[in-house]
């Protein structure tokens, strides 16, 4: 095995490894199964709890991923907020001087989140424009009826 | 601040860098890999790993031999909670680990599992001991947690 302190950067080679064998596609065609295979316990919180359960799902993660963050669920308001003032995964990718990280490494929040909330009748932006400097910004909102 | 709105603020030293779900990732990225592209292109994919990322390793097995390996491992097993003895004696290092953290956490959180998970072994400490000079075996049952690694300078014969 490998620890799980060393995935990020395996996971990273993964995207690289893919795109070489099949260019951008075969990289989103990974994190379209990945989403649809492994994301379960979002789905199911999400189902079960709307906002509350993107609350719960991420607290979880991102506390043992050690990040930097904060976190906010309003729901008179139905909107739900992660600013991530350092992200714990590419902050490590970038911090190693012998790595070298995908150039697309933050899409794949995009697309694995998107694509489970959206199908619950959730809104789902990230702004990424700030991820070379590790940091993001995560809203979901639910849809009114 | 109404009671209806929640904030969780956290900064980087709160907390441990342990996340053991990442293992369940790479599971699936296993799984994944051979069943679309079949098992070769896995232990390419994972050889790659271990030549791009574990540099560091590699620059310390050079210089320090063997007892590198046996530092890193025992790092992480002291980590992760696993279980594992280990002998260096006469040139070879052996690893005989009794309690996988990541395979223990993968069943006992009923997670998708591979029988294929413990090529991550097989391949990473290959491509590490090849890029630095030195062989490896590793002797393992799948889904079981245990598996003896041993380790020795290429061309010593050992095993």
């Amino acid at each position: 095995m490998i620890s799980c302190t060393e995935f990020i950067p395996a996971y990273s080679e993964l995207f690289k490894f893919l795109e070489q064998k099949g260019g951008k596609a075969a990289v989103i065609s990974f994190w379209e199964h990945l989403s649809d295979a492994f994301l379960n316990n979002l789905r199911d919180l999400a189902t079960k709890k709307g906002l509350a359960g993107c609350f719960e799902y991420w607290s979880h993660s991102l506390s043992e991923e050690a990040a930097d963050f904060k976190m906010t669920l309003d729901e008179e308001n139905n909107l739900f907020t992660i600013e991530m003032r350092k992200c714990p995964s590419k902050g490590r990718l970038m911090e190693a001087k012998h790595l070298k990280p995908y150039h697309a490494y933050c899409e794949h929040c995009d697309l694995l989140y998107r694509r489970v909330l959206e199908p619950l009748g959730f809104e789902y932006n990230i702004d990424l424009s700030n991820c070379d400097k590790a940091e993001c910004k995560l809203v979901v909102r639910k849809k009114c009826k | 601040m109404s009671d209806k709105i929640k904030v969780l603020d956290c900064k980087q030293y709160d907390n441990e860098y342990l996340h053991k779900d990442f293992h369940g990732a790479l599971c699936y990225a296993i799984k994944y890999l051979d069943e679309k592209y079949g098992p070769d292109t896995t232990s390419e994919y994972l050889e790659q790993v271990g030549r791009a990322t574990f540099t560091p390793l590699i620059e310390e097995l050079k210089k320090d031999g063997l007892i590198a390996l046996e530092r890193h491992f025992k790092r992480i097993f002291k980590l992760e909670a696993g279980h594992a003895e280990f002998e260096l004696q006469n040139g070879q290092l052996t690893i005989t680990v009794l309690k996988c953290p990541a395979i223990l956490h993968l069943l006992t959180t009923k997670q998708l599992f591979t029988e294929r998970y413990c090529q991550t072994t097989v391949n990473i400490n290959k491509a590490i001991c090849e890029a630095a000079g030195f062989e490896c075996s590793c002797d393992y049952k799948p889904s079981e947690g245990c598996c003896v690694q041993r380790f020795w300078r290429k061309g010593e014969n050992k095993k």
